[in-house]
């Protein structure tokens, strides 16, 4: 195996092609919602992107909270007229859901893969690139992804769907999602880039989004992931990701306890990969599936990435090996090292 | 008198009820707004001197229905389709064909059509589509471009003048390129606004033309809202500054990670 072929590698190469698709890809799929792949994508491709080729779920989600279940429980309706639109989105979610699970964040999501080349930016500029969180903050970080979800794209689109809340507020998470300015921003459009001055909720919601998206811009570049540790889709997937075919298994052994290199792998700092000794599948809450910690494990099957019972990549003495190096060569090329190796020649040549 | 009767059908214009309220007074601040939730029933557009007129709903599968003219008004009826519909008046007067089109959006359950069907499909003689329709979240505003065909019996017509003008009385006149496709700028002509507040009103806008094929003299419309463009209560400049402060403070909170790592 060359050191520069391997998993990661693929991943990314998936992931720039799901972005290209995603963000660009209405040029291809057609310009219209209803000439998009599913109208509930497990990822966050956005709607305001004029040239998106298909809507994440949560869009949806939002606009069924505000303008069918809350209408019916407003009005007094049959509450499963209500309820169907969203079951409808759901069962849609999950026909794709099934196929990848998880991996829709770690391969295909256009935000994760942001994250990600500004991370890749980051490690390049010599930019301290921190390996991962301290234990306190991943654990009070964690509960932020369920407060996404059920406040801003179930609670609070409800509340305005029964008639509490502004009508401004039926979509509460779209106006705070970095995809919609990043994607809006990839296609050169800048009308989602704007301090909305309409009303107090739009004032608030729109300097809380871009605030958002410059806080991740910037923390991406030393930190892994910061957006997708707090994201409602994660969450989403979490509830779900029993059903998936794609798996994490682990195959647990007493070296397990003393290594962790699989923990320090993970993008989204999940320890208990590494402290877990029972559960066999480990698809975690956190988990993307991005299979960083199978690449990394030093031990033969111990860890794997199953489509239900087929195993796709294994952990292996010999690829840890090789990814290792390789890892160890791309963190030496950075500028901070192109500068003192330019140093270094300049005063060789002055002596 | 059938110049007479084909002058008086010029004027003929779709215009959704709330609409006519918007642009009785063009100085009004506030239009009548529907409600919020209301949209999911059916729709009712006056058709100005249409009498006689052939009226047909195109629905989003291309299926047709005829509709009748009742007191000056068309009433498009609950489909049950999401998506756009095309209202669509014709008047054949022998040597004159004329047809007015609009595109509403209804609310339904989900058509799974494209609505690039609806606009590609012939639905009269001599007619204007937009290209393409607005999308889902996007609708006409001011200040902004869109592109319009114009065909023929389904082919493209180069070289035609089509004039834009709308209910606030801005006019534009624009030559369709090699393919039938043109370009307007939608006019920022409401009156009254006000900077940094927001302000829904809408009007319409028509676009025209005319074409003469032999003996036959072709006229047509498309009728569409349009609404005040909302840059004028948003800001890109302040939306940049906020993202240079979310970057300042991302920095920051790196900046102190770095610290208490070296410190341990």
């Amino acid at each position: 195996m060359s050191t520069w072929i391997n998993l990661s590698l693929l991943r990314k190469l998936v992931q720039i092609s799901a972005f290209i698709f995603f963000v660009y890809g209405g040029l291809i799929t057609g310009y219209y919602l209803e000439d998009k792949i599913s109208g509930a994508l497990p990822a966050l491709s956005c709607a305001y992107d004029f040239q998106g080729s298909d809507l994440c779920t949560l869009i949806p989600i939002q606009h069924q909270m505000d303008h069918r279940l809350g209408e019916v429980i407003a009005k007094g309706g049959n509450l499963m007229m209500g309820i169907m639109p969203t079951l409808i989105t759901l069962g849609t979610f999950l026909i794709f859901f099934v196929v990848l699970n998880k991996a829709f964040c770690g391969w295909i999501c256009p935000v994760g893969t942001f994250q990600e080349v500004m991370q890749l930016i980051g490690q390049k500029l010599g930019l301290q690139r921190h390996e991962s969180l301290p234990k306190k903050w991943v654990f009070r970080l964690r509960p932020v992804k369920w407060f996404m979800l059920l406040v801003l794209v179930f609670g609070l689109p409800l509340l305005t769907g029964i008639g509490m809340l502004n009508h401004d507020m039926g979509d509460p998470f779209c106006r705070i999602c970095p995809s919609r300015i990043l994607t809006t921003l990839a296609t050169g459009e800048t009308s989602q880039l704007t301090v909305d001055t309409a009303n107090t909720t739009t004032l608030v919601f729109s300097v809380l989004g871009d605030f958002l998206f410059g806080l991740i811009i910037a923390l991406a570049l030393t930190v892994r992931q910061p957006f997708c540790r707090i994201c409602p889709m994660l969450a989403l997937h979490a509830v779900f990701r029993k059903l998936g075919f794609l798996r994490l298994i682990k195959n647990a052994t007493p070296r397990c306890d003393r290594c962790g290199l699989c923990a320090k792998a993970c993008p989204m700092d999940i320890h208990e990969i590494h402290t877990d000794m029972q559960s066999r599948n480990v698809t975690f809450e956190d988990c993307t599936l991005c299979g960083r910690c199978v690449e990394f494990c030093p031990d033969k099957d111990v860890l794997q990435l199953k489509y239900t019972f087929i195993p796709v990549f294994s952990s292996s003495p010999q690829y840890f090996k090789q990814r290792k190096k390789s890892q160890t060569q791309w963190e030496r090329k950075n500028l901070i090292s192109w500068f003192k190796q330019f140093r270094s020649k300049t005063e060789a040549k002055v002596q | 008198m059938q110049r007479q009767r084909l002058r008086s059908f010029i004027a003929i214009c779709l215009l959704p009820l709330s609409a006519v309220a918007a642009s009785t007074d063009g100085s009004e601040k506030k239009p009548i707004e529907q409600p919020a939730h209301d949209h999911r029933g059916a729709k009712q557009i006056t058709l100005e001197n249409g009498e006689g007129a052939t009226i047909t709903l195109w629905k989003p599968d291309l299926s047709t229905q005829t509709l009748n003219l009742e007191h000056g008004g068309i009433t498009i009826p609950k489909t049950g389709l999401d998506n756009y519909h095309a209202v669509v008046a014709e008047k054949d007067w022998g040597n004159h064909k004329e047809a007015v089109i609009r595109y509403e959006y209804m609310f339904g359950r989900p058509s799974k059509q494209s609505p690039s069907k609806l606009t590609a499909v012939e639905k009269t003689d001599f007619e204007i589509v937009p290209d393409p329709i607005p999308r889902e979240h996007y609708r006409y505003h001011s200040l902004q471009t869109w592109g319009f065909l114009v065909r023929l019996h389904g082919k493209p017509l180069s070289n035609l003048e089509l004039i834009l003008q709308t209910t606030h009385g801005s006019q534009q006149t624009v030559i369709s390129d090699q393919y039938g496709r043109v370009e307007f700028q939608i006019p920022d002509d409401f009156p009254n606004l006000v900077a940094g507040e927001r302000d829904k009103r809408s009007a319409q806008f028509t676009i025209s033309s005319r074409y003469r094929e032999g003996d036959i003299a072709y006229q047509t419309q498309l009728n569409a809202d349009y609404r005040i463009n909302p840059t004028h209560w948003q800001s890109t400049q302040l939306g940049l500054w906020v993202v240079g402060i979310g970057i300042l403070a991302g920095g920051y909170l790196g900046r102190t990670k770095k610290i208490k790592e070296k410190r341990t």
